[in-house]
């Protein structure tokens, strides 16, 4: 069965970038944004709904990039400037880690509780699922001023990560852990430290005791590969290692180029999985932040005839 | 042509006028008629020149008032183009990033107009025309058509070197070639270094290249590959600290970036005198220009133009130590 499904994030609608802006300097009341976030997540979901994608994320139109606004509700952690995202012409701001870090608040829950009423309304028959940063990737990206080793300090966000998600409404979480399978790119930084695969493993596979687990990996091969989780691989610039055999989620249309893949090479592609997977999840390989918006739907179009048995 | 020892330059953008940005604002609600908005970007563009001659500027420019973006200009002027929305840099910024949906192909002149008006209203000698390298535009841009990037950009390189030529025939003796992508994946390097050398190619003018906020230790492993006469590259930014890739820089010149461009603090003459001093000890006067670190067009007007100032006064500083020594003036260097 293929089951087509999305990860991360949508591209954020430039009617709701203005919404936020003038919400930014004072033109907005919180009241009109709340409501603008709403309205958009629930178009996000009818055109979900249409384009026939069964598993979903709220679009994440609150979060800027993978880390924020979740590392500004760490204790410990200040909010640095921006950082190229990998390879790509996107930035995020990055987490300076100055002290032990903890939970401080969690809105997340809320955030997901409107995005399930929503559903419930909308697309009752999608499954909704959390999206966190995973230890691993929160790590490799921090400015790290306190903890030890990247070791400690990708244990030390796993602890906030399980309190966080904890408190869940959803049972389905998804991890977004590019660095297990993504070098930092030396056009960025030098990396001097690393996590051990072992932590690494050892870290998500004590995460999916907390919730069911969805680990997003992409830009390369994962080169850490945890049990009991649903493993996201991105196809495009990347490949199923022949060892892994749990279950399976396949980065299989371009999320950075606007070229349009066609069906029947698709369905040729994932041909081949068959043979050791019942149920395959198709997923964009990254996240859709990075194309257009009219192109991203398109796209998750194309994904959604590919649905079925 | 003569110019004074340690030339000042920029690097391009500079704050636009609010009046402009309001201009901008209009046109894009299609309330303003194209000619007016012509006539404003021109307006803006004199005032700005004035604005870098009266700091002390000896190669300005017109701080790219016509360009709303860096790629985007050139993307809508070239063939083969389509823009199918923008996308996002971060948090609340967009860019319209261009697909290649067919073969590209000269179109119309890309900056001809700009160059022509700033040389009609400069009062100075030499202008400096900053443009978008052929591997940044691939880079920035989707591709749809060409089988690879390096077929991307080696086409680009081709219509830039169109407008080149044009240029020189034009009368434009300085042209900056901005690649701050160029360092983004380090195996790709060699393809912007030939995109960049094929642009040039049979131009016969003084071409600089600016790179930022990259590697610079990747760059320099390829200084003597790359057939331009400077190098203008950050260093305020850094504090000025590891400059050790400069020991490569041995027959280029370097454009030495002296004025931090995300950070309001305007620099003393003191400290860019300093700075100079200290790059002096790797690079001679005689293939030093001084510049800000990068285009200043994110700070607010009044503090880029107190930090152009301050840094035309702090090149007067090391000027008079240089005097002493009987250093006074550089040639204009065009060959490579
Ligand atoms: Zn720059």
């Amino acid at each position: 069965m293929i089951v087509p499904a999305l990860i991360g994030s949508l591209p954020r609608p430039v009617s709701l970038a203005k919404k936020i802006e003038q919400y930014s300097i004072g033109r907005l009341k919180e009241e009109d944004l709340e409501k603008a976030y709403l309205e958009h997540t629930r178009r996000a979901f009818i055109k979900l709904r249409e384009a026939g994608i069964r598993v979903i994320t709220d679009g994440l139109y609150r979060w800027d990039d993978i880390f924020n606004p979740f590392i500004r509700f760490i204790e410990g952690v200040e909010v640095n400037g921006l950082f190229k995202f990998y390879e790509n012409n996107f930035f995020y701001r990055s987490p300076v880690v100055r002290g032990e870090l903890s939970l401080r608040e969690n809105p997340l829950p809320e955030w997901l509780n409107q995005a399930l009423a929503i559903k419930e309304e909308v697309y009752p028959g999608a499954t909704l699922k959390a999206v966190l940063p995973g230890p691993v990737t929160l790590a490799y990206h921090s400015l790290n001023e306190y903890y030890k080793s990247l070791d400690e300090l990708s244990e030390a966000y796993a602890g906030v990560i399980e309190e966080a998600i904890k408190e869940l409404p959803v049972e389905l979480v998804e991890l977004q852990e590019p660095a297990l399978a993504a070098e930092l790119s030396r056009a960025t930084r030098e990396k001097s430290d690393e996590v051990s695969k072992e932590t690494a493993k050892t870290l998500i596979e004590r995460l999916s005791k907390v919730k069911e687990l969805w680990v997003v990996t992409y830009f390369g091969t994962p080169q850490v590969l945890p049990d009991n989780v649903i493993l996201n691989i991105d196809l495009i610039s990347g490949s199923v290692p022949e060892k892994y055999s749990g279950e399976l989620g396949l980065g299989i249309v371009d999320a950075r180029e606007t070229k349009m893949e066609r069906r029947d090479r698709l369905e040729d592609k994932l041909r081949p999985y068959f043979r050791r997977h019942s149920r395959i999840y198709v997923t964009p390989n990254t996240l859709l932040d990075f194309l257009p918006e009219s192109v991203a739907w398109r796209k998750l179009k194309l994904l959604g005839k590919l649905g079925g048995e | 042509m003569e110019l004074p020892i340690l030339p000042t330059s920029i690097i391009g953008s500079y704050p636009k006028p609010r009046w402009l940005l309001r201009m901008y604002s209009l046109r894009e609600l299609g309330r303003l008629p194209e000619e007016d908005f012509r006539e404003a970007v021109r307006d803006a563009s004199v005032a700005v020149l004035r604005e870098h001659e009266r700091a002390g500027i000896d190669i300005p420019w017109d701080g790219e008032m016509g360009r709303s973006e860096m790629t985007e200009y050139f993307t809508a002027k070239i063939a083969g183009f389509k823009f199918y929305g923008p996308v996002r840099v971060w948090g609340n910024a967009y860019f319209n990033k261009a697909a290649a949906v067919s073969k590209l192909e000269y179109r119309e002149p890309l900056v001809l107009d700009e160059f022509r008006w700033v040389k009609e209203n400069t009062t100075r000698e030499i202008v400096k025309v900053p443009i978008t390298g052929p591997y940044t535009i691939a880079e920035w841009s989707f591709n749809e058509y060409y089988s690879s990037k390096e077929e991307l950009a080696f086409d680009l390189a081709k219509i830039l070197n169109k407008e080149f030529k044009l240029l020189e025939k034009e009368g434009a003796t300085f042209i900056q070639i901005d690649e701050p992508a160029m360092l983004n994946h380090p195996d790709e390097v060699p393809i912007a270094v030939e995109a960049i050398n094929r642009a040039v190619k049979g131009v016969k003018v003084k071409f600089g290249l600016h790179v930022c906020y990259s590697n610079y230790y990747l760059l320099a492993d390829y200084f003597e590959d790359i057939k331009v006469s400077q190098f203008a590259l950050e260093a305020a930014n850094r504090n000025f600290r590891d400059l050790d890739y400069l020991k490569k820089l041995i027959h280029q010149e370097l454009g030495f970036g002296v004025v931090d461009v995300h950070n309001p603090r305007v620099e003393s003459p003191e400290e860019v005198a300093k700075a100079i001093r200290k790059v002096m000890k790797y690079v001679e006067p005689e293939r030093l220009y001084i510049n800000p670190d990068c285009g200043l067009k994110l700070l607010d007007r009044r503090i880029a133009y107190q930090k152009l100032v301050n840094m035309v006064k702090g090149v007067e500083i090391v000027r008079r130590e240089l005097a002493r020594e009987g250093k006074t003036s550089i040639p204009f260097r065009r060959e490579v």
